[in-house]
């Protein structure tokens, strides 16, 4: 058989599979997806047999073309499977965060620079000087002179969405730096510097707003500090994924820590939510200090049930 | 193949679950450029037309919308390409637009984990950032380099980026495929010549794919040079098949091509009949003719000694 009138036989086919792939395969009914499936196979079939049919290169060509959009329209993406997330959320990622020496190491290196720049902006009014701008410094004052009165409850709403992008960003930020290490350190460490610095001044006996800020910060403390402490981990492990390669190739090291990081950071991003969450519809209400100081403890608690009950080494892991 | 003796060249090999290799176009910075800047257009103007939206439902909603603008923000310059990739099969608008599409490395379809991490990735790959200072503008907002994320892809073989190296992804030209066919054989003389070929004519498979390569590409070459580039194969052929020597080279191979690609010597004369008809017609899809009819006036000899 001649090349020309192969090509003839089997155009007919081509082109319907090419039409086939134009269309949203969810439109497609019953007969044309099976039509679409043994079109595939056959556009597959003369793919492989092309050398042997001395098919011309442009032919050639085209085939590759045809079947790798017919391909890519027959395995389609994965999306996100949210029945798989219960044992990701409590099983996998508490324990993987437990065992993660980035993560660990992550925890110290921030709580350490966070307790050490709290305490000399305690200790010495130069720290927070250098530490701080004075702008922020100013503005800090300002806005808790005054005792935290109820405000308009519908700004709450834009605030809490404030609060999620602001500082769902930052962990953002730490984690995707965290891959080049240098930078992502540098920025959860300026993180941990200057809100050290913030509430070591606030502390201080001189300080007026103190009270009002303590007030304002509790609730939500324990939960929006160790999502950044668990986002700057999580992009760490990035980092180190392909610098220590354990054996594998470098790139497949990264995949691997990827695969690692990215639950973490969907657990960071969940816990700066529900920050966000208190700190926009309960941190800035009246309400008495004692609830706060409460939901923190119950915050901490979660976190501590989290890691500890839920992330216990087990066996065979 | 070892990979030291791959070609140096921009495609990927694919093993489907069908049992069959074959290949992709992996996508420069030249193609990706402009779909993240079609993506970051539709971005802007989705965030302005929520915003008037806003302003009309303030109205009745107050802060509330603004908080819905602020989210919407927030998941659009965070999550647009990520959600875009996982449920459109790994193409967002300005991916569509320029006929590009992410797939896993193995040349599977991605999933939602790796097209969101490849997109959160996309900070660093822009960086560093530089600020505004430095050209005289206002240091916000800050004014992306693209710097590491271009070194990166320049490393590598698939033109990934960092992101594309963590969540293992790359991003592969789909364009729609155009199908040429068989190679058109306008002159007459190319049937006279083939009737003069062995009836039997087989040929290797590799001279048989350079046969298909020159008719193919001919078109595009002056006489002069189609007949430089068809003396190397031409010459022993012509010494072969005891044609004289000063045969078209051109004319030899395009007849080769003819019989062994076209028809039979059964069909000629249909062929020839259809090539004649399609001559004095003269289609506006034939510009090599004309072309072709100097140098081959000037091998008028082609035909006359036959064996």
């Amino acid at each position: 058989m001649k090349v020309a009138a192969r090509l003839e036989q089997r155009q007919p086919d081509w082109v319907e599979l090419d039409r086939l792939c134009s269309q949203s395969p969810t439109r497609l009914d019953a007969a044309a997806l099976t039509r679409f499936a043994a079109l595939y196979r056959a556009a597959c079939a003369d793919l492989a047999l092309a050398d042997a049919y001395q098919l011309p290169p442009n032919t050639v060509h085209y085939l590759h073309q045809l079947v790798g959009r017919a391909h890519n329209q027959l395995y389609r993406s994965r999306r996100l499977d949210v029945a798989g997330w219960r044992k990701t959320l409590l099983v996998d990622v508490p324990q993987r965060i437990v065992r993660d020496r980035c993560v660990q190491l992550s925890f110290v290196l921030f709580w350490a620079t966070f307790l050490a720049s709290g305490a000399m902006a305690y200790g010495r009014a130069t720290w927070v000087e250098q530490i701080l701008p004075a702008s922020m410094l100013e503005m800090l004052e300002t806005s808790f002179r005054d005792p935290i009165q109820d405000r308009d409850p519908e700004l709450n709403y834009a605030m809490a969405a404030y609060y999620i992008r602001h500082n769902t960003g930052i962990g953002l930020r730490c984690f995707a730096w965290g891959i080049l290490i240098i930078p992502g350190l540098r920025e959860t460490l300026h993180n941990a510097l200057i809100l050290g610095a913030v509430f070591g001044y606030m502390r201080r006996p001189d300080v007026l707003a103190g009270e009002n800020f303590f007030n304002f910060v509790t609730a939500h403390g324990p939960f929006e500090l160790n999502a950044i402490v668990l986002a700057a981990g999580a992009g760490l492990r990035l980092g180190m994924g392909w610098l220590k390669t354990g054996g594998l190739t470098r790139a497949a090291s990264l995949q691997k820590a990827g695969i690692e990081a990215m639950p973490m950071m969907g657990v960071a991003m969940l816990l700066f939510f529900l920050a966000a969450l208190i700190e926009g519809f309960l941190s800035p209400t009246s309400l008495p200090y004692g609830l706060k100081a409460g939901v923190a403890i119950l915050s901490a608690g979660m976190l501590v049930f989290y890691l500890l009950v839920l992330g216990f080494p087990r066996k065979g892991r | 193949m070892s990979s030291d003796a791959l070609p140096i060249d921009t495609t990927v090999d694919i093993v489907t679950p069908e049992g069959i290799a074959f290949h992709y176009q992996v996508a420069g910075p030249f193609r990706r450029l402009p779909a993240y800047v079609i993506d970051v257009l539709i971005r802007i103007a989705a965030l302005i037309g929520l915003g008037m939206l806003a302003q009309v439902l303030s109205i009745g909603l107050g802060a509330g919308s603004l908080a819905i603008w602020i989210l919407a923000e927030f998941v659009l310059s965070w999550f647009y390409g990520g959600l875009f990739e996982a449920y459109w099969n790994g193409q967002t608008p300005g991916k569509r637009l320029m006929g590009i599409r992410v797939l896993s490395a193995t040349g599977r379809p991605v999933n939602a984990y790796q097209a969101i991490l490849r997109n959160i990735m996309r900070t660093v790959d822009l960086g560093p950032m530089i600020s505004g200072e430095i050209l005289g503008l206002p240091p916000v907002p800050l004014i992306p380099t693209c710097v590491l994320g271009l070194a990166v892809m320049a490393a590598n073989r698939r033109f990934q980026r960092l992101g594309d190296l963590a969540s293992r992804t790359m991003v592969v030209i789909e364009d729609r495929p155009w199908l040429a066919g068989v190679a058109r054989i306008e002159d007459p003389r190319t049937y006279q010549l083939a009737s003069y070929l062995p009836a039997d004519l087989r040929v290797s498979r590799s001279l048989a794919a350079a046969l298909a390569h020159y008719a193919e590409r001919r078109r595009y070459f002056t006489p002069l040079r189609r007949r430089e580039v068809a003396r190397h194969v031409a010459v022993p052929l012509l010494a072969q098949f005891r044609l004289p020597d000063n045969t078209s080279y051109d004319l030899l191979l395009s007849a080769m091509y003819y019989r062994l690609f076209i028809a039979d010597r059964a069909d000629d004369e249909t062929h020839a009949a259809r090539a004649q008809a399609a001559m004095t017609g003269s289609p506006p899809g034939a510009p090599a003719a004309p072309a072709d009819q100097p140098a081959d006036a000037s091998q008028p000899t082609v035909l006359r000694g036959g064996p």
